[in-house]
């Protein structure tokens, strides 16, 4: 793969929902190849931060620098192209078989010819084990399969990050381990990596570097070892004690 | 019940009474057809307008639909056919089956447009957002992913309303308008049939059979779109 300098910087990103203020300011750098976990209680704005990357929501106020842009909105697609995202509830396209799900951005986007985009989908499904189902609706596949194959739709376009939204939190304990490992595989072959989860053991394994957000606020990051050993904030203690 | 019956072959031997059943039929299908037509044009834009993301540029246009459906909706039909016939096209010469097709049209224009809506509404926003992540533009989100699935949502309800307009053109006989049900009408105060109870009941049939068929072909093309949901396990 050639020489990449991933750079996502954002400045004092704040966000309203109406009066409700979910995000209070925030300051944040991502440099390439980091697998960055977000943690936090519910209702501290975890999803809302990683959804103002990539402009699902359109942030109130602050900066958003990808690649030493400012995003705007009319260089959102752009941006977009190259920040995959993963949902919590998958939302694979219903009215369209998995190899359409795959191949539907790379066609439309003129990043790939159909046949080159169908190559490389049949190449990703067979890694999962879920070439037999391309020509399958979504509604067809059990949430682990479609989780799979969302990772994989998001991976078509050979992003530069891969932001992940809760990916687990929908499934059924059986089939988060497979998600979970195919996410491992991915940060294993140096893929830059935002997640949101609430798989403790999970994030120990997987971060680089641990966010801990509450009330729309980064209120300790530091190094994974460092954050659930000697976390330095009684909040963070807090909540570590009733995660763990 | 023999009366009935001899009734019923007096009234189909007579091609003066046929003549007039086919006339009438013939301009119920023709206003319900011209109406549907517009009213699905026209409720689509109008649909299209009130799921439109709000901006400065659909603020104005978002609140005509909203005082038009709201209108449209809350007044009676036989009310503004009356408008239509006595103010707006009281002009001489004028077509009345054109001022009937408009009439009607307008009305369903109002419903459609909530059909489809709410068609567009029931699609999972989380289908919106997966195209947008992976950086596909509003236009093809739209039309690969919100219509085709919408589409699903709409045809019974549009079924609903098609029906609805059938049967609603019959109010055209109130400004004088030789429709399938003013046929009936015409036929029973005829000198021979002298009784509404007969050619009334054909119409019913007439109507009837109208409405089966159509009902039927929704149901046929509901089941084909449905394919893409075959669900295995869930």
């Amino acid at each position: 793969m050639e020489e990449r300098a991933t750079d996502l910087v954002i400045k004092n990103l704040r966000k309203s929902f109406g009066k409700n203020k979910v995000l209070n300011g925030i300051d944040f750098e991502l440099k390439e190849g980091e697998r960055v976990v977000v943690l936090g209680p519910s209702g501290s704005g975890k999803s809302t931060f990683l959804r103002c990357i990539n402009w699902m929501e359109e942030p109130t106020s602050g900066e958003i620098i990808f690649d030493g842009e400012v995003v705007t909105e009319k260089n959102i697609r752009q941006v977009r192209r190259n920040i995959g995202m993963v949902f919590q509830h998958f939302n694979l396209i219903n009215n369209m078989t998995v190899m359409e799900n795959l191949t539907l951005a790379p066609v439309k986007l003129k990043v790939m010819k159909r046949e080159a985009a169908e190559k490389r989908a049949r190449e990703l499904l067979r890694h999962i084990g879920l070439l037999g189902k391309a020509d399958a609706y979504p509604a067809s596949l059990s949430g682990g399969q479609k989780q799979r194959v969302a990772i994989v739709r998001a991976m078509m376009l050979s992003p530069e990050v891969l932001l992940f939204d809760e990916p687990t939190s929908a499934l059924d304990p059986e089939s988060i381990g497979d998600v979970l490992s195919l996410i491992s595989e991915l940060a294993e072959r140096g893929m830059t990596i935002m997640i949101v989860t609430h798989e403790m053991s999970f994030a120990k394994e997987i971060a680089t570097r641990v966010v801990f957000i509450d009330k729309g606020r980064i209120i300790e990051e530091g190094a994974p070892e460092e954050f659930f050993s000697h976390p330095k904030t009684e909040r963070v203690r807090e909540f570590l004690e009733k995660v763990l | 019940m023999d009366n009935f019956v001899n009734k019923i072959v007096e009234l189909f031997s007579t091609p003066e009474y046929i003549d007039s059943l086919l006339h009438g039929f013939l301009l119920t299908l023709q206003v319900s057809y011209f109406a549907i037509l517009i009213g699905v044009a026209l409720g689509t834009v109008i649909a299209l307008v009130d799921t439109a993301k709000k901006t400065k540029w659909t603020v104005v246009p978002k609140f005509i639909c909203t005082v038009y459906t709201t209108i449209v909706r809350g007044t009676p039909m036989a009310l503004q056919l009356f408008i239509m016939f006595f103010v707006i096209f009281a002009i001489k010469g004028f077509p009345s089956i054109i001022t009937a097709i408009i009439a009607f049209g307008l009305n369903s224009a109002a419903y459609t447009a909530e059909v489809i809506r709410s068609g567009i509404l029931s699609v999972d926003p989380g289908q919106t957002e997966a195209g947008l992540a992976l950086g596909l533009s509003r236009r093809t989100i739209f039309f690969k992913i919100v219509a085709p699935q919408a589409i699903k949502n709409i045809i019974p309800a549009m079924g609903n309303e098609i029906i609805t307009v059938i049967k609603e053109t019959a109010i055209v006989s109130m400004v004088g308008m030789y429709d399938l049900n003013m046929a009936a009408k015409d036929i029973g105060s005829g000198q021979n049939m002298a009784s509404y109870i007969v050619p009334m009941f054909v119409a019913a049939l007439f109507y009837l059979a109208t409405i089966y068929l159509i009902t039927f072909i929704v149901r046929r093309v509901e089941k084909s779109l449905r394919k893409s949901e075959r669900r295995v396990e869930e």
